[in-house]
Formats: C-alpha cells, sequence, structure tokens
C-alpha cells in the first residue's frame, strides 16, 4: 500500500463523490419539502441515462451536451408524475409514500425493459485519463465531476437567492407558514418534484457516459442517496454535498483497503451506525 | 372466499386424475424452461432460438422415430425456483416424452434434481459448471467446455511465452467463479505466481480501487472471469488507470460483436474465449450460420450454435436407442461421440464433456481472430499488449 | 351479512382437509404450486406482523428468507442436521439477525427504519459471497439430493396455518392493539406509556421468524440455493403486494392476497411474462391511492365485518 495507490482511490471517491451529491439533492429536496421517500429517485435516473443513450447513438449530439436536455425531458416527468400521483400521499402517512413510489419504481424499471430491452447500452465517447502528478484523472469521470458540481452549484445558488428557491426552502422548513406567507405550496410541490427528478437525471446523464446502461441501473442509486441524505441530515440541503463526498470516498477506502465486495458492506455499516449514533445526521439536520 | 378455493383445488385434483398419458403414435414432445425474461434474456432466447431450428432441421427428415417433434416452452425468468416447477409441470402435467436443459448453470443445477427424480434424460446445453456433473446423476448430459477451461488458451499461451506472474479477477457468480478457479489452478500447474487474486460484486461498477492494487502487482497477464458490462467496465478503467499487462483475456461478453462496437480500438489485443465460433470448420456450420441468419433476423451467438446442437444430439441418441426409454437413450448418449456444428461430443460416465474443445481469441483488426488451440488457429496473437498510451 | 362461527369453522375444517390430501391425487406440479402458496401465506403473514400492525415497513424482509435458507442449507450440509430441525435453526438465525438489525434500526422513526431495509438483501448478498468458505459464496450451495416434497408441503402448510393463528392471536390481544396504536400516531402511544422500542422489536422478531423458517424449507425443496435466488428484491415486493392487495392489519388479508396474487400470477405471467412487474407496480399504485386497506379493508367497512378478521 502505497500513498500513490491511496491518492488515486481518494480521486476516485471525490470524482463519485459528486456525482452522488448531485443526485441526492434531489432526493433530499423532495423529501425536505413534501416529507415524501421517493424511491422511484433511481428509476429517473435511469430515463435521463437512456435519454443521452439516445440521443446521442440517434441524433449523434455530444452526450455531455445533451446533459440539460435529459434534465429538461425528466424536470417534465417529474411534473406529471407528481401532478398525478405523487400530489395524493403528500399528506398521507409516510407508509403511502414508500409504497406509492415504490409501486411507481417497479413500473419504470419494468416500462424500459419493455421499451428499450435488458441490453446493456454504453456510449462510446471519451476514454482514457490525464495523467497529474502521477496519478490518472479519468477523463470521463472528471467531466462529469465538473458537470456535477456546476449543475449542484446553480442548484444551490438558486435555493439561496432567487424567489422560487426561497420559497422552496420556507416551505420545507414550515409547510403552513408558507401557505400563511402566501406561497403557492401545491405549485412548490409540482416544481421540487420536477427539479429532482431533473437532477436525478441530470446524474443518469453523466453516468451514461462512464457505465453500461440498463433498466436496472437505479436501483443502487436510490439506495446510496439515502445514505447520502442520513450522513449529511435530512433537510440539510448542504449536507447532501457533504454526505455525497463523504461516502464515494469511503467506498472507495474501503474497496482498496478490504474488497470490492466489503465496500457495500461498509457502506451499509456505516449508514446504521449513523442513524443510531447521530440520526439527525453528521452535520445536523430535521430530525423527523 | 375459502369455498371458492376448495373448489378450485377439488377442480383441478379431478383434472389431474382424468389427464390421460399423451398418445403414444402423435408428434414426440420435448419440453424445456428456457430464461425468456430476466437476467439471462437475451442469451436465453437465442438458446431457444436454437432449439427451434433444431426442432425443424429434424422434421424436414422426417423426424425421429418416424415421428414429428414437437416443442414445448416455459418461461422460468431466469430464476432456478421457477425452473424446477416448470420442468415438474412439463414431466408431471404436460407429460412430455423428453426435456432439454435451461439456460445457465445455476438453473440447470435446480432442475437437474427435477429430472433426476422422475428419470427424464437431460442434455443441459448451457451448462458449464464441473460439480454439476459430480453428483452421481446419470441422466445429465453436458454439451459445452466446462467453465473452468475458459481462460485455458490465455494461460497456456502466457506460459509458453515464459510470462510469469498472473493476475486474476472475477464476478463473483457461479460461471465466473469457476472460470476464475480453472485459470489459478492452471496456472500454478504451469508453474507461474497469481499475484493478485480478488472477485468483485455482480453489478459492480466502479474497479479503480480493484485497479489500483492490480497495477501496483505488476502482473504479466490479467485474466479476468467476466459477462459483458464487467469487461467493458474494467477495460475502459484498465486505460484510464495505464494498466499494462503484456496478455489481457476475458470470458463472456469479449465475444460479443457489441464489445468491440462498444470499445472500438480499446477492444483490440483483448483475449476472449468462445465455444464456438461461426467460422470454425465443422461439419454443417456455415449451413447452420446462414439458415439461422434467415430464419431469425441475426446472427448465432454460441448459445444458439450449443442449443441446436445439444437438441440434435438427443435426437441422435433416441433415433440409435429406437425408443425413447430413458435408460436406453442414456446409454446411447454414453457411448456416443460425434462431431457437430458445434464441435465434438464425448462423455464420460457422469455425463461429463470430455471432446468440446473451447478457442481462444483475440481482436484484431476489428476481428476476432482464433488463436489457440494451434490445429484451429487462423492467425498467430499479435504479443505482447502494446501499453494504453502507445496505441 | 354477519359470519357465524359455526359455518365459518365448517369450511376451514373442509378446507384443511382437502389441503392435507391432496398429495395424494394432485400432480408433483401441482404440490408444488400449493406448496408455494402456503410459502406465501407465511411470508405475507409474517411482513403484515411487521409492517401492517405497526405501520413500520420493512423492504428488506427477504433477508430473513435468505438467511434462513442459507443457515437452513448449512446445517444440513456441514453439521449434517435433519432438514426438519434445520429449518427451525433457519428461523432461529433469521431471529438472530432481526435483534441484530432491529436494535439499532427500530429506534429510528418509521422513513428511517424503511431506508435501513432498503440495502439490507443486498448487504446480506455481499456477506454471503463473502463468507465463501462456509456459504459457497457465488457457486450457491448444494443439498444433497432428497425427494422430500410431500413432506415439506405438510411442514410449509403448518407454517402457514401457524402464522395466520399467530397474527390471530396478536390483533386479538392487547400487545396488538398496542402495536396499531404505535402505528397510528406513536407519540401519543409513547404518552400512553407504551414501550414502542420494545413493542417494535418483539413484532418484528417473530415477523422474522416464518421467513427464516420458509426459507431453510424452500432450500431443502429446490436442493440448490444461491445469493441472488434467495435474496432478490422481487420477493420482498411480493410479499408486499399481497398484503397490501389482501390488507394490511387484517388476519386473513395476506392469506386472502397470497392466494389471488400467486393465481393472478401464474396466469398473467403465463401469457404475458414481460409486463408481470409492471402489473405488480401498477397493482401497488392503484390499492395505496384507491383501497389503501386493501380487499379485505374494504369488505370491513361494506359489511361491517370484524375487525379482527
Amino acid at each position: 500500500m502505497t500513498p500513490e495507490m491511496i491518492a488515486q482511490v481518494l480521486i476516485s471517491g471525490v470524482l463519485s463523490g459528486a456525482l452522488y451529491a448531485m443526485v441526492a439533492l434531489g432526493l433530499a429536496l423532495i423529501y425536505g419539502v413534501m416529507r415524501v421517500i421517493n424511491i422511484a429517485h433511481g428509476p429517473l435516473l435511469m430515463l435521463g441515462a437512456y435519454t443521452t443513450y439516445f440521443l446521442y447513438s440517434r441524433a449523434g449530439m455530444n452526450p455531455f451536451l445533451t446533459v440539460p436536455v435529459a434534465m429538461a425531458v425528466l424536470f417534465v416527468v417529474g411534473l406529471l408524475l407528481q401532478r398525478t400521483l405523487v400530489f395524493r400521499v403528500v399528506d398521507a402517512p409516510e407508509l403511502s409514500s414508500l409504497l406509492l413510489t415504490f409501486g411507481i419504481s417497479i413500473a419504470l424499471v419494468n416500462l424500459a425493459q419493455l421499451a428499450f430491452t435488458s441490453d446493456l447500452r454504453a456510449v462510446e465517447f471519451i476514454t482514457g485519463a490525464w495523467v497529474v502528478g502521477g496519478l490518472a484523472l479519468s477523463k470521463p469521470r472528471f467531466i462529469a465531476f465538473l458537470f456535477a458540481a456546476a449543475v449542484t452549484t446553480l442548484a444551490f445558488l438558486f435555493l439561496k437567492s432567487t424567489r422560487l428557491g426561497k420559497a422552496i426552502r420556507a416551505t420545507s422548513q414550515s409547510r403552513e407558514v408558507a401557505l400563511v406567507c402566501g406561497i403557492n405550496v401545491a405549485r412548490i410541490h409540482l416544481l421540487t418534484f420536477g427539479l429532482a427528478s431533473a437532477l436525478a437525471a441530470g446524474g443518469g446523464a453523466l453516468l451514461a457516459v462512464i457505465v453500461a446502461i440498463q433498466p436496472e441501473m437505479g436501483g443502487v442509486w436510490t439506495f446510496k442517496s439515502f445514505l447520502v441524505i442520513v450522513l449529511g441530515g435530512a433537510g440539510n440541503y448542504p449536507g447532501a454535498l457533504f454526505g455525497g463526498l463523504l461516502l464515494g470516498l469511503v467506498e472507495q477506502l474501503a474497496s482498496l483497503f478490504l474488497t470490492t465486495q466489503l465496500s457495500e458492506v461498509v457502506a451499509y455499516l456505516l449508514l446504521v451506525v449513523v442513524l443510531i449514533v447521530r440520526p439527525t445526521g453528521l452535520l445536523g439536520g430535521r430530525s423527523t | 372466499m375459502t369455498r371458492k378455493t376448495l373448489g378450485l383445488w377439488a377442480l383441478a385434483g379431478a383434472m389431474a386424475l382424468l389427464c390421460v398419458p399423451a398418445d403414444a403414435q402423435g408428434p414426440i414432445r420435448i419440453g424445456a424452461s428456457l430464461s425468456l425474461t430476466g437476467t439471462y434474456a437475451k442469451l436465453g432466447k437465442n438458446q431457444h432460438e436454437g432449439y427451434q431450428l433444431c426442432i425443424k432441421d429434424l422434421n424436414a427428415k422426417g423426424g425421429v422415430l418416424g415421428r414429428k417433434l414437437e416443442f414445448v416452452v416455459y418461461d422460468d425468468q431466469s430464476t432456478p425456483a421457477t425452473a424446477v416447477r416448470l420442468y415438474e409441470k412439463l414431466i408431471t402435467e404436460d407429460k412430455v416424452d423428453g426435456v432439454m436443459g435451461p439456460y445457465s448453470s445455476p438453473v440447470s443445477e435446480a432442475a437437474a434434481n427435477v429430472t433426476e427424480k422422475y428419470k427424464k434424460i437431460m442434455v443441459a446445453p448451457l451448462a458449464a459448471t464441473t460439480s454439476i456433473f459430480r453428483k452421481g446423476r446419470k441422466y445429465i448430459f453436458m454439451v459445452i467446455s466446462p467453465a473452468e477451461g475458459y481462460l485455458e488458451g490465455v494461460v497456456d499461451m502466457a506460459a509458453k511465452r515464459g510470462l510469469k506472474t498472473v493476475a486474476v479477477v472475477n464476478e463473483d457468480t457461479l460461471f465466473s467463479k469457476a472460470a476464475a478457479a480453472g485459470a489459478v489452478e492452471l496456472a500454478k500447474k504451469k508453474g507461474m505466481q497469481v499475484v493478485f487474486s480478488e472477485a468483485y460484486p455482480k453489478g459492480n461498477t466502479d474497479f479503480s480501487a480493484l485497479l489500483t492494487k492490480i497495477k501496483a502487482a505488476n502482473p504479466d497477464v490479467v485474466v479476468a472471469g467476466t459477462y459483458f458490462d464487467d469487461a467493458v467496465a474494467l477495460t475502459r478503467q484498465m486505460k484510464e488507470l495505464n494498466v499494462n499487462p503484456k496478455m489481457y483475456g476475458v470470458t463472456v461478453g469479449g465475444d460479443l460483436p457489441e464489445f468491440y462496437d462498444t470499445l472500438k480500438q480499446n477492444a483490440e489485443y483483448i483475449y476472449g474465449a468462445t465455444q464456438w465460433e461461426p467460422t470454425l470448420p465443422y461439419p454443417g456450420n456455415q449451413e447452420f450460420f446462414e439458415t439461422y441468419k434467415k430464419d431469425f433476423g441475426h446472427e448465432p451467438s454460441y448459445h444458439s450454435a450449443a442449443g441446436y446442437a445439444g437438441c440434435l444430439i438427443y435426437g441422435e441418441a433416441v433415433k440409435r436407442a429406437n425408443s425413447l426409454d430413458a435408460d436406453k437413450v442414456r446409454e446411447q448418449l454414453l457411448k456416443l461421440e460425434t462431431k457437430t456444428i458445434f464441435g465434438d461430443y464425448k462423455v464420460d460416465q457422469d455425463g461429463f464433456q470430455l471432446a468440446h474443445k473451447m478457442v481462444t481469441f483475440q481482436w484484431q483488426g476489428e476481428k476476432k481472430v482464433t488463436v489457440w488451440p494451434d490445429e484451429l488457429a487462423q492467425a498467430k496473437p499479435r504479443y505482447p499488449t502494446p501499453p494504453w498510451t502507445q496505441r | 351479512m354477519t359470519l357465524t362461527r359455526g359455518p365459518v369453522l365448517a369450511v376451514l375444517a373442509l378446507a384443511v382437509v382437502a389441503l392435507c390430501v391432496y398429495p395424494a391425487f394432485g400432480t408433483g406440479y401441482g404440490v408444488r404450486s400449493t406448496l408455494q402458496i402456503f410459502m406465501w401465506i407465511a411470508l405475507a403473514g409474517s411482513w403484515n406482523l411487521i409492517s401492517g400492525l405497526t405501520g413500520y415497513v420493512s423492504f428488506g424482509h427477504v433477508a430473513f428468507f435468505g438467511i434462513g435458507a442459507y443457515a437452513g442449507a448449512i446445517l444440513i450440509t456441514a453439521a449434517g442436521w435433519s432438514w426438519p430441525i434445520a429449518a427451525l435453526g433457519g428461523g432461529v438465525a433469521a431471529c438472530v439477525l432481526a435483534l441484530v438489525i432491529g436494535y439499532p434500526c427500530l429506534r429510528l422513526k418509521g422513513p428511517y427504519f424503511a431506508i435501513s431495509m432498503l440495502g439490507l438483501n443486498e448487504v446480506l448478498r455481499a456477506l454471503v459471497s463473502y463468507f465463501e468458505g462456509l456459504t459457497g459464496g457465488g457457486n450457491g450451495l448444494s443439498l444433497p439430493t432428497l425427494d422430500a416434497t410431500r413432506s415439506i408441503y405438510y411442514v410449509m402448510g403448518a407454517l402457514a396455518v401457524a402464522v395466520t393463528a399467530v397474527t390471530y392471536l396478536i390483533i386479538t390481544s392487547r400487545f396488538g392493539l398496542r402495536l396499531m396504536t404505535i402505528r397510528e400516531d406513536e407519540i401519543a402511544a409513547e404518552a400512553m406509556g407504551i414501550d414502542t422500542f420494545r413493542h417494535k422489536l418483539v413484532a418484528f422478531l417473530i415477523s422474522a421468524l416464518g421467513p427464516g423458517i420458509a426459507g431453510a424449507l424452500t432450500a431443502r425443496d429446490q436442493g440448490y440455493i444461491e445469493p441472488i435466488s434467495v435474496f432478490p428484491l422481487a420477493i420482498t415486493v411480493t410479499m408486499i403486494v399481497m398484503v397490501l392487495f389482501g390488507g394490511k392489519g387484517t388476519v386473513w388479508g395476506p392469506v386472502l392476497g397470497a392466494i389471488a396474487l400467486f393465481v393472478i400470477q401464474e396466469i398473467v405471467w403465463a401469457r404475458y411474462p414481460y409486463v408481470h412487474p409492471l402489473l405488480f407496480g401498477a397493482i401497488i399504485v392503484a390499492v395505496v391511492l384507491a383501497m389503501p386497506r386493501g380487499v379485505l379493508g374494504l369488505l370491513q367497512l361494506k359489511y361491517r365485518l370484524p375487525r379482527t378478521i
């Protein structure tokens, strides 16, 4: 075990961490604003990946340029899902929203299997790495990192500085007060779900260049997004960033020092430990 | 509700009682449960098509024992538990005359318990795991080469060139583990040193830590027991991390045309193994390839060929036994030595395949070129694999 | 419509007798399928005990099934136990797992518990693969050939009956009432002095026993298990759909759901194999939105059936 090896792996961790953060932010928004646990988050990511794939293979678009397109498409899909199904369980007990989004997720995956078949797709666009100080910086992952960082930053700016963003944050702090303040809460819910779906899709679009695409690819991302939120603190949006990076780093280090198989277990143990020791998240957030 | 259920079951029971055995002079019905949906769907479909083509060809030649053949197929969703029930169904309710094997080793293993119980012959053309055939079963027969042999070509060629160190990685599933284990054993036998060996979970996409460790071990050869997506990811990340073994081989997935389509140049120099190639000089191979392509609209994979050959072999044994009786057919299958479009067939007392040879190929200039064994090689391997930065 | 005891018990007795006699004249396939239904009744009924009664959704319940399968298989192959005892061993292993997981995770509120259970089956799959010396890892575990399907049929049937009976006992007891209080309003329950954590834990342990035993029995019946086939999400999904459809929090809901969904599955999947998960997803969505209390819940409302049905 040399410092180079550790450094190499840390780089990988940071690169993947940004993607985790971006996708998890979407999930955090949905939970924070609507108290809905969106199990269908992973499938939304998957749909973003397929959007990129088809734009790339049918229309020859530069896959990185498809990211905003995928985000826009899934924004609309998110709006539709919220408008037709999810809005009905926003006030219901959490069990209902869990089960509903669970049902939606299975349906979405199967629809994808029917529409796209389970054949693995891959986007061959850019491979290789830049060598920086003896360490390899994977080209596709680094570019994905830059995009993810940019999108996440934009999302935060939106939340912090724009009126709509502030309205979203107000609603997630207290729905009743937001209503009293004249915020159209129903519209905020719509917007949030759309925005979150867009973030997930963006993650999927970026992933499309890195990994093989198939209908079941989203499942593990749902779980990891939850992990990130728990680490960072529910309702704590910057916490998602921290949680994402932490998860990326922990995974890589566990793969290095133990084995790749055990890194899954380590991530899960981390979840359980954090839930026990500091259920409000490592950075502190809202407790349910 | 309970009454209704009771009634349904009574009805089912009555129907079971009324089930009469199939008319002895009608068509011969062969049944199978295949992976038409689920994880193995794509390859299961190819196998299905192989079976279908075989039945068609046999019927064109007048059928077997003077009767036409009919094929009954169910979808086991790529799960062993479902396959078990379906084989029970085929044998006890549909009362088929014979069965053919399902797709993949795990499913074949589970199904074999059923066929042994009812003493039905099962030629299992897509079962590659040795352990299935070493449990004292009498009615199961292997067609393809065992998983342990997949990486034999690469290891053999490496040893002949005096290479000393090898790293072995594999997906942690039945087949890939067997392939890796076979590679490790062979490498050790040939005096090579296994400097790194690790399994990764199915569905893993990030190999950076794994490859970082491999790079540090600096092996001459890297062999991987893979399927498709991991083979692609592994290759890409090897390029990123600049891992440069002199020889790099994968298993399943490396032989698919999509492998090259996805990796393009980066697939060059990679070794893969396959049970069968359309270009191999086996009897009837060319014809099979053309007919299959015409009938199904795409090229056959080795799964198609194995299915086709397995069914032919079963038909041949029935012909020679002049009966569908399991023990008589079994006798013939044990004695039979033949060469089909798929290659050689000969089994030992356990039904384990002895004669069939895997071939190792290398991607050279956008094509798969057979490089091992020498008798079947089309060209010499391009050795050594140049470092990524020099390509 | 009122249900009087006499006729109901008579019908039940008749059903039990019929099912006992069935293997004598049913086909191998029929027996196996009925065995599967028993298994689903046991699984769904057990899931109902934790998720239906306390409202704590267990998304990883298949983990108990899988661990029961592995424990049972290992006890049979490595320790040479007979399969009925090994099945109990599987149940015990599942309870131990429930304790280990439940102890930290049940202290959390509902959503966090659900999340923690979400990844459980994957983690167990990884662990099983890792300890391959014991479990055979990705190779799977092969049991010595034994045709015990008939006996397993009876044992599984007994299990299904037991789970249903236990559910009835719990629902009609004060313990069950307290569980349901937790479901309705946990903070109020605590304010009333109910030790919510202990109650949830007990329910969780009981809910793990059934799947554990069922897993071990299934392993014996199949003769071969591998990580992906005993820890798939699909089993949890099916459990959930069955209970939701039949009516969560009721005694007969899971039974009804198990039988109905199994029959639907056989018919649909035989004809439309490719849309099977889609249908299940649609059913879940429909049930959650339109009949959150399941078929039995609807009937309870309409015909004023007792709560303890």
